[in-house]
């Protein structure tokens, strides 16, 4: 029986295909809706909308002193529909007029949801939601809640984001480190406004160097599960490629960082949810020269052969070859017994590891 | 296909992280579990469609028992009905994958009708967001503003008896009308109305314009009565209705089934408000699941149903929320080695971020069992004051049955026995089970389409026995005789053993052979409330325990908790610390003949092969 194990795609060259969406409370404003066939750039607005909160309800007899009024004396009175954007102290309804005209005016910026008898229910406007394109491509699809876009490049798939997103350049950590970089000038600094790629695991003194040295944002392996919220309030994108604690970094994603630097690349460092298609990641736009290049496979079963990642201890983070897929489960180290797979590691060492630590890096087969 | 003719049946359960197919089928006059099959849940980005997975596990099927099961129709997932021996006749789903459902509860009276309808949301993947009652001193505006900031998923309306007063309701009702017709964007709630009887159809007129409404028969229709099953039932429909909504493949899966997706903690309440129905009044059987997300608790007292669902305690999913709720200090008395806070943590964040993985060091496995053991401490808690009891003690429920891989697929039976007995601390002479293929929600959810199936196949097995455990009630000396067991085999064999205050013992046997037992019980130690018992058992696959350790067990002062806790370990995988004390074996040689001391186990030690069961089917004739 085959077994499908999870996916994270590293592939340096994959035609690259992402989904934009409002989330179901805003409301769209539809004049921003892209037509298929467009370019997008990463940092491009795609789609545009209000995010509404609270509710107002407002009472016209009460506010304007009008005892039992009629619903004709009201719809002269009610100077707004439902569906209508109010803005603050725009005039909601008005009795009488010159000096001695009562009105009554919207307290916030909203929209009227409800005109019922002399209740005006007012929908308070939170934000304005601009939603990136957040890879270069091209539009497939869009309406005014969605967009589909299509663009090439290398995909590195992380495990855990704080949040924010960049597109700029990115420069492997200098020798010496963070501490190395403390002592620069942050107005002259080459780091400033670049992504800093470090192959170490980070603590708060490096992601504090990057706050004070204007950083774009940073890349590592791994940081201390309780820097998690420190690192959520960061304004810079912080994104994770193995998780929390000491991890020990996969050789092949920094390899295609290496061999692609100096070029643009997306940083979208969303946090991590189990139901939503996003995931933290990094593309790196290349020229695809005429090929297009192949999709992720993300439903492809384990086979002897494919290259695998090593999701957990001792052997985390390493990429490996399956030369063995027995039938029958076997007993690991701790006792288990489970499905497992025999992996050449990179060290030539073959090894029992569990298919459900094994991980399948998107290449088609 | 009609109920009546229905004889084959497939359940899919899928859960956070797998996704179990069973078949039952009629096997000379009696419905039995055929096949069981496990694949990874697909429901969850990137493939976000949960019959994938469900396709592979029947694939999985299919090969194993040389049954066509997928169908090639485009229409049907399944081959139905079943012909020529290929396909089945009916096909039923369950689910616990995905975000818990949220509710908002609105009702009359606080400490009646409101009571009710949280029972009935505590059956399923529920969390309450907040709660509405004609006490709450909050103006209208900002009773709306909290229904609807609050993004609920559905709206459950109870109060007033049937017939009773309706006006307190009715305003209620018209609250909850007001806020709906205000949603422009986002999710519109579903409603489950379970109020009182005479008001249904207005409910219907005032809500069905703006949403869909359930409606089932009142959770109080008297003040004295209350009835929480239809509405149970009426709530599965709205978390099918649910489960369909985002684009994760339930729709599919939904319309295969002839009832929905269910909750598979619905599966397990109508299982063991079945189990409690075949026996007499009195104390019927404990169900425990801790699963990734979710964890669950469910129980028969007097044929009454008692339950309680956390969607905030897992071993994968919501690692990090149940070691929060646990705290550390509590997890770190089941772990015999040092591990800091922030290890821990750790752990706990990337388990979460990598669900589906499983332990690969000793260490790693007893944090996650250590996990298991206080989520299940938490679940008693949570659903303790429904039992009861005098006492702290676990009510004498038999059997005890666990669900979950953490609980069933642990590295030997007898650790698997260990978790239940140091989680749960059963008294008395107790039969543990195992559901390692989610057959008892399966047989729940059977219940709904055809009774006799869930009867027939509950009688027939299924369900794997790990064994019987012997625990007094007292408190034990340690060091001090505190059991003295024999143990009696059909060809006549006889086996003597004396476990010391503290210290448990697994006899080994082969799974299915009979034995009496006979147990003399040291000083202030108890069974039954009996000092001396008799009795014949089956041994499960991990034979036959013996708890020395005594109730209320008290753990072991810190500095030898340690020691005292790999020696369990040790013990439970049928191995030994001690040498055995000069036994009078009347029949074969002894189990452990005395010999020299062993050292104390290291983490070493535990993680070897377990040992052969003691007793061979090829040594003993019958």
């Amino acid at each position: 029986m085959p077994y499908y194990p999870e996916t994270t795609v590293v592939m340096g060259l994959a035609r690259i295909t992402r989904e934009r969406r409002l989330p179901p409370n805003a409301a769209p404003r539809p004049s921003h809706t892209l037509l298929p066939g467009s370019t997008a750039e990463a940092v491009n607005t795609v789609l545009e909308g209000d995010i509404f909160r609270e509710y107002r309800i407002l009472d016209v007899a009460e506010e304007l002193r009008l005892r039992r009024p009629s619903p004709e004396q009201l719809a002269e009175i009610i100077m707004v529909k439902e569906g209508q954007r109010a803005l603050v102290g725009q005039e909601l309804a008005r009795r009488g007029s010159g000096r001695r005209a009562r009105v009554l005016a919207s307290p916030a910026e909203g929209q009227v949801v409800l005109v019922d008898g002399s209740r005006i229910i007012l929908q308070l406007s939170e934000r304005t939601l601009e939603i990136k394109a957040g890879i270069p491509g091209r539009v497939e699809e869009a309406d005014s809640r969605f967009v589909r876009l299509t663009g090439n490049g290398a995909l590195i798939q992380c495990v855990w984001g704080n949040g924010g997103y960049v597109y700029t350049s990115y420069k492997f950590l200098p020798e010496g480190g963070f501490v190395a970089l403390s002592k620069q000038d942050p107005r002259i600094s080459e780091y400033r406004q670049t992504v800093l790629i470090s192959p170490q695991p980070v603590d708060k003194g490096a992601l504090l160097v990057a706050q004070q040295q204007q950083i774009a944002g940073v890349v590592a392996p791994s940081m201390a599960s309780n820097l998690r919220e420190f690192a959520l309030q960061l304004t810079f994108p912080v994104l994770l490629t193995e998780g929390f604690g000491q991890r020990r970094p996969t050789a092949l994603i920094y390899r295609l960082l290496q061999d692609n630097m100096g070029r643009q690349a997306s940083f979208n460092a969303s946090v991590p949810d189990h139901w939503s298609p996003d995931r933290p990641e990094i593309m790196i736009q290349l020229p695809s020269e005429g090929i297009v290049p192949r999709t992720p496979a993300l439903d492809q079963p384990v086979r002897v052969g494919a290259p695998v990642r090593i999701t957990r201890a001792p052997w985390d983070g390493l990429v490996g070859e399956v030369v063995e897929l027995p039938t029958q489960p076997q007993r690991l180290a701790n006792g288990l017994r489970l499905p497992c797979a025999r992996v050449r590691l990179p060290d030539d060492r073959v090894e029992w590891v569990a298919l459900a630590n094994v991980e399948l890096l998107g290449q088609p087969v | 296909m009609a109920a009546e003719h229905v004889n084959s049946v497939l359940v899919g359960d899928m859960g956070s992280v797998h996704t179990r197919l069973v078949l039952i089928d009629l096997v000379e006059g009696q419905y039995r579990l055929i096949a069981s099959s496990r694949a990874r849940t697909t429901a969850a980005p990137p493939l976000g469609s949960a019959s994938i997975g469900l396709e592979f596990a029947a694939r999985h099927m299919s090969e194993l028992i040389g049954r066509t099961l997928i169908s090639e129709d485009s229409e049907s997932l399944f081959y139905m009905p079943e012909s020529s021996g290929h396909g089945v006749d009916a096909f039923l789903a369950t689910s616990s994958a995905g975000r818990p459902m949220r509710a908002f509860l609105v009702g009359v009276t606080p400490e009646i009708s409101m009571v009710s309808g949280r029972r009935v949301l505590g059956g399923s993947y529920i969390s309450i967001v907040d709660t509405l009652c004609p006490d709450d001193q909050r103006s209208e505006e900002e009773k709306i503003n909290t229904l609807l900031t609050n993004q609920p998923d559905l709206i459950l309306i109870v109060g007033g008896t049937d017939d009773g007063a309706d006006d307190i309701l009715i305003e209620q009702v018209a609250l909850v009308k007001t806020a709906l017709s205000l949603i422009r964007y986002g999710t519109m709630p579903s409603v489950l109305y379970a109020g009182n009887r005479a008001l249904q159809r207005r409910v219907r007129e005032l809500l069905e314009p703006h949403t869909e409404v359930f409606v089932a028969q009142n959770v109080r229709p008297t003040l004295r009565d209350e009835r929480l099953f239809p509405a149970q039932i009426e709530l599965a429909f709205a978390y099918d209705a649910y489960r369909s909504k985002p684009a994760s493949g339930f729709q599919t899966v939904g319309t295969q089934s002839s009832v929905g997706v269910v909750p598979t903690a619905q599966g397990i309440i109508s299982a063991l408000r079945y189990m409690g129905e075949l026996q007499e009044q009195g104390i019927g059987p404990l169900f425990v699941d801790v699963g990734s997300a979710n964890s669950a608790i469910v129980s028969t007292v007097n044929k009454q149903v008692q339950f309680g669902i956390r969607t905030d305690l897992g071993v994968g999913h919501n690692l990090v929320s149940a070691f929060e709720a646990i705290t550390l200090e509590r997890l770190r008395d089941w772990l015999p080695f040092d591990i800091s806070d922030d290890e821990l943590w750790d752990y706990a964040q990337n388990k979460q971020l990598r669900p589906a993985t499983v332990p690969a060091t000793t260490e790693e496995l007893m944090i996650e069992q250590a996990a298991a053991r206080e989520i299940l401490r938490l679940l008693q808690d949570d659903v303790r004051p429904a039992w009861e009891t005098a006492s702290d003690l676990l009510p004498d429920f038999q059997p005890i049955i666990a669900a979950g891989a953490v609980l069933t697929e642990a590295q030997h039976p007898g650790i698997s026995a260990l978790l239940l007995l140091d989680a749960l601390q059963p008294v008395g002479q107790v039969d543990l089970r195992l559901d390692p293929h989610n057959l008892v929600s399966a047989l729940g959810v059977i219940a709904y389409l055809k009774p006799v199936i869930t009867v027939q196949a509950f009688e027939s097995g299924g369900l794997v026995n790990l064994g019987t455990a012997f625990c007094p009630l007292g408190r034990v000396r340690p060091s001090q005789d505190a059991m003295q067991i024999r143990i009696r085999l059909e060809n006549g064999q006889t086996f003597e053993r004396t476990v010391k205050g503290g210290d448990m013992w697994l006899a080994s046997m082969l799974p299915g052979l009979k034995a009496q037992v006979t147990v003399k019980l040291g000083r202030g130690l108890t069974i039954n409330g009996k000092r001396r018992i008799k009795t014949v058992v089956t041994a499960g696959t991990a034979g036959i325990i013996f708890d020395a350790r005594g109730r209320p067990f008290v753990q072991p002062r810190p500095r030898d908790r340690a020691a005292r806790f790999m020696e369990w370990q040790f013990a439970m995988t049928g191995r030994e610390r001690r040498p055995a004390l000069p036994v009078a074996a009347t029949g074969a040689a002894a189990p452990d003949q005395p010999g020299e001391a062993v050292p104390l186990p290291s983490m070493d030690d535990l993680t070897a092969e377990p040992l052969d069961t003691m007793f061979d089917l090829d040594e003993l004739e019958f």
